[in-house]
């Protein structure tokens, strides 16, 4: 019906944001308010039917899935954390990295039936993780530098986000096992999905060709 | 110890004037087209068992459901759904009865949702189930009495969306696929990308079962208007879904002819509930909430999963709290009204004054007796409630009672 109404989009604040609006201006949009946004939160994108929200990325999830932004970028860590009923439509390629579970070098995590402990900042994927493998395992939630854990002998492991692995080896700490790739994904709402599909349709086609 | 008896638990909220109002009229509409159609209205305890809803086929998760234990400590739930406790009636006391069946139901459920994710753990659904009807004529009839549903709301653009998961269940058949609930949860979530990933290892070269899964890839894609038929049938044409399709269309259009054609859509990659559903499925949006309103399907296997024979069954259930929420937040709701006359009597007429309520109320004027003290008072409530008309009850100095306008 109205399919020329406008497309809210919400990005994850950060590097996500930056590759995003490459990818926005590689389409052919005009970025210079989203580049030069001072204290606005909302920003248009002149000469277009979208505008542009920026959110903490688990904020991108909950204003999707709301319906409140039509459409979202946002890291698969942060979905696969958070987890929530909307499509997941696109991977844009960019914001590579992994999880996985490290911990001190030469130590054998899977030795022995104790129950060992994790420090993460991601306790549900930790969680779906070990639950895979029908192991119990005690998970420590952590918020600042999760290496510092097992260092200080607080956990037996770590389960985080791994880019080049240098943070890792700068700290006497090595992958033990690769958990699942992370790239920024675009979410939509189910709604918006439907009742603006052409537009969306049109602005994800777009997207896709210029990753 | 810390008391919480000022606040109401998370997801549950209190519904004041305008929202009940709001709330109270969504679902009397519902009620209207259902009873209007036949339907007659069943009311099923807010507590049940929790075997009532721990079935593979039944779909509820364990950790969704609020429970309790009961005298005896048997596990009870708080009614997640009222589709099981239908289907648990129809299996037991309505077993011998006479089919089809058309109920309805209109009442609270409960869902534990995730913490602070701004979802209703209490809301109202209402909802119809045809049992023992006629396929062809049963899935008509709820698609165009959700299709009524849709347009009784206040949106201005709405959509009814139907699809049918025979397609993925023979699909499903075609291609051996371990992990079945990961594709299901890929294509309900529309995510192309890692389906292919996933499609790719576990499908050899077999040509047949290339061309099947090629058609499972499309699926999440095959939605819209009538468009979507025309690239299905490419697609299905001389596979074992090609008939199916046909049986589908032939649904499609017949709906079309009966509502504003661009309010009815479809999505061949509705898969909510694969062991549920098994057949049409359904959804219903507004423009004002963020997920379905409306959701329903044919779900065959459930009645017999009670005991009882199998049973062809279809229906649907509605938000009545996102429609309300939706026409309050429009403006399109009534709201509450006060009474159009207030009544003051001194302190030797009470009696007096209540009669005069009374007299008014039965010449069709909405009354109500003011409870303050003075007349001072009583003026004070009258405007902030805008009550325009205040009958002063005073024997002494009026036999009458004397009418004031504010």
């Amino acid at each position: 019906m109205n399919d020329n109404k406008i497309i809210r989009i919400a990005l994850t604040k950060g590097r996500l944001e930056k590759d995003t609006v490459n990818l926005f201006e590689k389409i052919g949009y005009d970025v210079s308010q989203l580049r030069d946004k001072g204290r606005w939160l909302i920003l248009e994108v002149p000469g277009s039917n979208i505008e542009v929200v920026l959110a903490k990325a688990a904020d991108v999830l909950t204003y999707v899935e709301h319906g409140v932004c039509d459409v979202g970028v946002v890291g698969k860590d942060t979905i696969d954390e958070h987890g929530g009923r909307f499509f997941e439509v696109c991977d844009l390629g960019f914001g590579k990295c992994r999880f996985a579970l490290a911990g001190k070098v030469g130590y054998n995590f899977y030795e022995g039936c104790g129950v060992k402990t994790i420090a993460t900042k991601y306790p549900n994927i930790t969680r779906k993780f070990f639950e895979s493998k029908a192991m119990d395992v005690d998970i420590v939630k952590i918020e600042g530098s999760v290496e510092l854990a097992p260092l200080l002998e607080l956990s037996d492991g770590i389960v985080d986000i791994v880019e080049t692995g240098t943070t890792l080896k700068e700290n006497g700490l090595e992958v033990y096992e690769y958990v699942s790739p992370i790239s920024a994904r675009v979410i939509v709402n189910p709604v918006s999905m439907k009742l603006k599909k052409k537009s969306i349709e049109e602005l994800i086609d777009k997207m896709e060709r210029n990753i | 110890m810390k008391s919480y008896d000022l606040i109401t638990p998370e997801g549950t909220r209190d519904l004041l004037f305008d929202e009940c109002v709001a709330r109270k009229e969504a679902e009397d509409k519902l009620r209207e087209i259902f009873t209007a159609h036949g339907y007659s209205e069943v009311i099923t305890p807010a507590l049940e068992f929790y075997d009532v809803f721990n079935n593979k086929t039944r779909s509820f998760k364990q950790e969704d459901m609020y429970k309790l234990t009961d005298g005896k400590g048997r596990l009870m739930v708080m009614r997640p759904d009222s589709t099981m406790p239908i289907a648990r009636i129809v299996a037991t006391r309505l077993r011998d009865g006479v089919f089809p069946l058309k109920l309805f139901c209109s009442q609270n459920i409960y869902r534990c949702n995730p913490k602070m994710a701004g979802r209703d753990d209490e809301f109202m659904q209402s909802g119809i189930e045809i049992i023992g009807g006629d396929e062809k004529r049963s899935d008509l009839e709820v698609l165009s009495l959700a299709a009524q549903v849709l347009n009784s709301c206040s949106s201005d653009d709405v959509r009814l969306e139907i699809g049918d998961n025979t397609f993925y269940k023979l699909l499903l058949e075609k291609l051996d696929i371990d992990d079945e609930e990961t594709v299901r949860s890929l294509i309900e979530s529309k995510n192309t990308p890692q389906l292919r990933e996933l499609i790719k290892d576990s499908v050899g070269s077999v040509p047949e079962k290339r061309r099947y899964a090629d058609i499972l890839l499309q699926l999440p894609t095959l939605f819209g208007g009538a468009e979507v038929f025309s690239k299905a049938e490419k697609l299905f044409a001389g596979t074992a879904l090609a008939d199916r399709l046909s049986e589908f269309r032939a649904t499609f259009d017949s709906l079309r002819r009966l509502e504003t054609e661009d309010r009815i859509n479809v999505d061949l990659g509705l898969v909510n509930k694969a062991e549920y559903y098994t057949g049409i499925v359904f959804r219903g949006y507004i423009e004002e909430y963020g997920q379905a309103v409306l959701s329903g399907g044919r779900y065959d296997t459930l009645i017999g999963s009670f005991g009882a024979d199998d049973m062809p069954a279809v229906g649907f259930a509605v938000n009545v709290n996102a429609i309300a929420a939706a026409n309050l937040r429009s403006n399109k709701s009534a709201k509450a009204k006060h009474a159009q006359v207030l009544v003051f009597a001194c302190d030797d007429d009470l009696i007096e004054g209540i009669s005069h309520c009374s007299k008014l109320i039965a010449s069709g004027i909405s009354a109500e007796f003011s409870t303050c003290q003075t007349l001072e008072a009583a003026i004070e409530y009258a405007k902030a409630n805008k009550i325009c008309r205040i009958d002063i009850i005073d024997k002494e100095k009026n036999e009458q009672p004397v009418t004031m306008t504010l």
